[in-house]
């Protein structure tokens, strides 16, 4: 419950867009028109514009009209569709997503949205960036089985919006200053005598900061309406003298953000919401919740809460405000293709904000608005937004303890990452300077990215997409072809598994096949890139970044500061245990042949049972084992050795990073049995080095010390994902014990842990009786859902997860 | 034909906003489903036809 009965109001009545088997849970939710339609509109009547102001007046042709609502109780305002019901859709994107959309229950619009789509087909992504692939290719692509498809045809993308520019500088300041950039860039190309090589350059220039003042204006207009509609509400149809103060301060704050530099909390708020929409789900789609909260909000927290010299509030008032921030998170809709909505299975989109760490000084970041936000996060139990916590020997206990109280309510978050070493990662690679990297926030689930006023990640054509590596396994022993979903050849032709001889003919196969997905789906990527920076600017994402207000350039196309990395999605582990399987009962036992168990994997055990058990007993990861942990290590160098070799669109080679999602479980029907004693379509393991399902059986210290042996320095990240006991949790020694676990698995340099704090009977007892466990959550892998909004099949692999007992200590 | 200047949901833009147009303004009506209360704003001209929500201005 809330804290406030407002709150709890908006608890009770909220509009949750959450997705179970890849359909929206809650009855009324629809795919919105509106932007669809203005975009479309907008296009028609300026083909042959610069692509830079097409898109620019297509954003202004939206903000200016598409509906906007405010609803009874809101303290946040603004949405991205035409009602609160609504996800928007993005025709210009990708043909197939739209498409399958279209087609869906959720469209009522469906002649127009036909007509619509396919006016677009020439101009999405989709259809510019398929012509550089062969057909095989996209068809290998398509399938989803060794990668993710592109993003030209998911749509998906992520982003971290610059928010530090808006809410410090307000848009009108950055409308002068880009006014300006056109002033001289006028006066150098009139100047005596002319020179070229000084001047073209500027062409290009003109028409990126022509875009970003139209951009930018759209924006301010469209938050006037927004303050209208507040004032006229007040004045017109409310009677309730409280709330008509309410709407006459949200009109306030609306006329003056992100028009103008935010006051204090409420204005910083509201600014950031405004900020987040369009950088999100209007311009463009990307999905996330990347910011650094409380270091952005602490100014505003300070004049507000603290000094009250700004729009004055109790600290109460400032959590309440924080709950209405995690239900407008929760009503947020997005619209993604089938296997996007199926890879967040519970979930709407993936939502993660970041809190703790260190300050550019080096002092604790971790203050009292992060204290507020997690209070906030504690009371009113929302999936969403995911909280990240970067975990610092100086942080101090009574956020921990704060953390620590979400944890074992049984959020599922916040997650914790290690601080010095993601920081140290932005540094090493990527030469940030330490004061920029110490600012650091997620981008998505697990990869660090850094904050602030330019520079930050604008595309996931930058990071992400991925690579399954359990299905690259699969095929590494049938000579690249996938008899068991697919019927398609997916890599090169690398031999049969039942001929190869030796340990080392299966790590060659094994690494060929890695080597070709990672490269095409590098290839993919930044062919997207291209594609996105040449016709799918941003402007108002460029806008609000300085140094594309410097040079006059699309955000897509500025790679300012790279921060490159490629996911390796559910999945390791199966590896890692099939190859130390392998290892041991071919070729060190002898007791198996090559030729038995590439028939027994393809036939999925059938009638050799006695032989799937002897590879299931096999050592497993996770149990500080040196025969399966040396499989490990040597599985994890050879994945970041792979993706060294290349160098991509920013000029630098990406790190992997290894997680899940739901990907686990989407990718285990499509894979057949494995070499782990897995039977064929049974979910893969849920993280990267998250022992599989069941294995881990020597303790909690065993699993990280057989985490820690992996190098996660050469890593985006690596997650794993523990299951703690209820009992000990909520016992007066819960948190000693948590905290002295925290201090070993950050002395043992592991990059990630998030937890599971649910016992087997309630969840058990939530698949008989759903209704009494509405709030009840869970971790999946990157992100937490509510655990009825889980199909059957996920829900089982989250009862199947062994449950540590801290206490045991070994 | 009623037009929507005369209807007691539109309220002019005021001079001086980004989006200002003369004879433009805002449409604004509440709604109400299982879930709540809002109310939704779009733009629309005084000169248009009115539609099937139209409710005349008291003064
Ligand atoms: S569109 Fe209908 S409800 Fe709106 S102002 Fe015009 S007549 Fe009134």
């Amino acid at each position: 419950m809330g804290t406030t009965e407002r709150t709890t109001r908006l608890k009770n009545r909220c509009r949750f867009k959450h997705v179970a088997g890849g359909e929206y849970v809650d009855a009324g939710v629809k795919a919105g028109v509106e932007r669809a339609r203005l975009i479309t509109q907008s296009h028609k009547e300026n083909i042959g514009e610069p692509n830079c102001v097409i898109r620019a007046k297509g954003l202004e042709n939206i903000l200016s009209n598409i509906t906007v609502h405010i609803q009874d109780d809101e303290l946040i305002v603004g949405a991205n569709t035409e009602h609160p019901d609504y996800f928007p859709m993005y025709p210009e994107l990708s043909y197939f997503a739209t498409l399958d959309m279209v087609e869906s229950q959720y469209c009522d619009h469906k002649d127009e949205m036909r007509e619509i789509t396919e006016y677009w087909k020439p101009y999405t992504i989709q259809t510019k960036g398929e012509k550089y692939f062969t057909p095989e290719e996209i068809g290998i692509m398509y399938s989803a089985t060794t990668i993710q498809p592109p993003m030209f045809v998911t749509a998906f993308s992520s982003i971290v919006p610059t928010y530090e520019s808006v809410l410090e500088d307000g848009l009108l300041k950055r409308i002068e200053e880009v006014e300006k950039n056109i002033a001289n860039a006028n006066a150098s190309l009139r100047k005596s005598p002319w020179n070229a090589q000084e001047n073209l350059h500027y062409l290009d220039k003109l028409d990126q900061w022509k875009a970003m003042v139209i951009a930018m204006k759209a924006v301010v207009g469209w938050a006037q309406r927004h303050a209208r509609l507040a004032k006229i509400m007040a004045e017109n149809f409310l009677t309730d003298a409280k709330r008509k103060e309410e709407l006459l301060e949200i009109s306030d704050i609306c006329r003056n953000v992100p028009a103008n530099p935010a006051r204090g909390l409420r204005d910083a708020m509201q600014s950031k919401w405004f900020t987040y929409l369009l950088c999100h789900s209007i311009e463009r789609y990307s999905s996330g919740y990347g910011q650094k909260e409380d270091k952005l909000l602490w100014p505003y927290f300070q004049k507000s809460v603290i000094e009250k010299s700004d729009q004055p509030m109790s600290r109460e008032e400032a959590v309440e405000l924080f709950e209405c921030e995690r239900l407008k998170v929760s009503e947020h809709g997005s619209t993604k293709g089938r296997q996007l909505r199926e890879f967040f299975a519970g979930s709407n989109d993936l939502f993660i904000l970041t809190l703790g760490g260190i300050n550019p000084d080096g002092s604790d970041a971790s203050n009292d608005c992060t204290n507020a936000i997690l209070e906030a996060t504690e009371s009113i139990i929302t999936t969403e937004p995911s909280i990240s916590f970067r975990w610092n020997e100086i942080g101090n206990t009574e956020t921990k303890q704060k953390v620590f109280n979400c944890i074992k309510k049984g959020f599922g978050f916040p997650s914790i990452k290690n601080d010095e070493m993601n920081t140290q990662q932005l540094i090493k690679y990527f030469n940030v300077p330490e004061e920029v990297a110490r600012d650091w926030a997620l981008v998505l689930c697990m990869s660090p990215g850094i904050t602030g006023r330019r520079g930050t990640q604008k595309t996931r054509s930058e990071g992400g997409s991925d690579v399954y590596p359990a299905k690259v396994l699969e095929i590494a022993l049938t000579d690249g072809f996938d008899e068991f979903f697919s019927n398609i050849q997916l890599g090169p032709k690398t031999g049969d598994g039942a001929e190869f001889k030796s340990f080392e003919d299966v790590w060659n196969a094994l690494k060929l096949q890695l080597r070709f997905a990672i490269e095409l789906g590098l290839r993919s990527k930044d062919v997207g890139r291209i594609m996105e920076s040449t016709h799918l600017s941003c402007p108002f994402i460029s806008s609000i970044d300085d140094g594309c207000v410097e040079k006059g350039m699309d955000a897509n196309a500025l790679a300012e500061v790279p921060n490159p990395w490629h996911n390796i999605i559910g999945g390791s582990v199966v590896v890692i245990d099939s190859m130390t399987a392998i290892k041991q009962l071919v070729f060190d036992e002898k007791k198996y042949t090559m030729a038995q168990l590439v028939e027994a994997l393809r036939n999925n055990w059938e009638g050799k049972e006695e032989m799937r058990i002897d590879f299931w007993n096999a050592p497993k990861f996770g149990n500080d084992d040196a025969y399966a942990d040396a499989v490990a290590t040597k599985y994890y160098d050879l994945i970041a050795d792979e993706w060294k070799r290349n160098t991509t669109y920013s000029g630098t080679y990406p790190l992997p990073l290894a997680q899940s999602v739901a990907g686990y479980i989407v990718n285990g029907p499509k894979t057949a049995a494995t070499a782990n004693g897995r039977h064929a379509g049974e979910a893969l393991d849920d993280g990267g080095s998250s022992p599989y399902m069941g294995c881990d059986k020597n303790g909690p210290t065993a699993v990280l010390k057989s985490a820690s042996k992996i190098n996660a320095s050469k890593y985006k990240g690596i997650l794993l994902n523990q299951r703690l006991s209820t009992v000990l949790m909520n016992s007066d020694a819960g948190f000693d014990l948590w905290h002295a676990y925290m201090k070993t698995w950050h002395s043992l340099d592991i990059d990630h842990v998030q937890f599971n704090v649910i016992s087997q009977e309630d969840m058990k007892a939530a698949q008989i009786e759903p209704e009494k466990y509405t709030d009840t959550l869970v971790r999946i892998a990157g992100y937490s859902a509510k655990f009825i909004d889980l199909a059957r099949y996920s829900q089982d692999t989250i009862i199947a997860r062994t449950e540590q007992d801290m206490a045991s200590g070994s | 034909m009623s037009k929507c200047e005369k209807c007691a949901f539109f309220f002019p833009i005021p001079e001086g906003d980004m989006d200002f147009e003369p004879g433009k303004g805002d449409c604004v009506r509440q709604q109400e489903d299982t879930k709540g209360k809002f109310w939704l704003s779009r733009p629309v001209f005084e000169n248009s036809d009115a539609c099937e929500h139209h409710r005349t201005q008291i003064n």
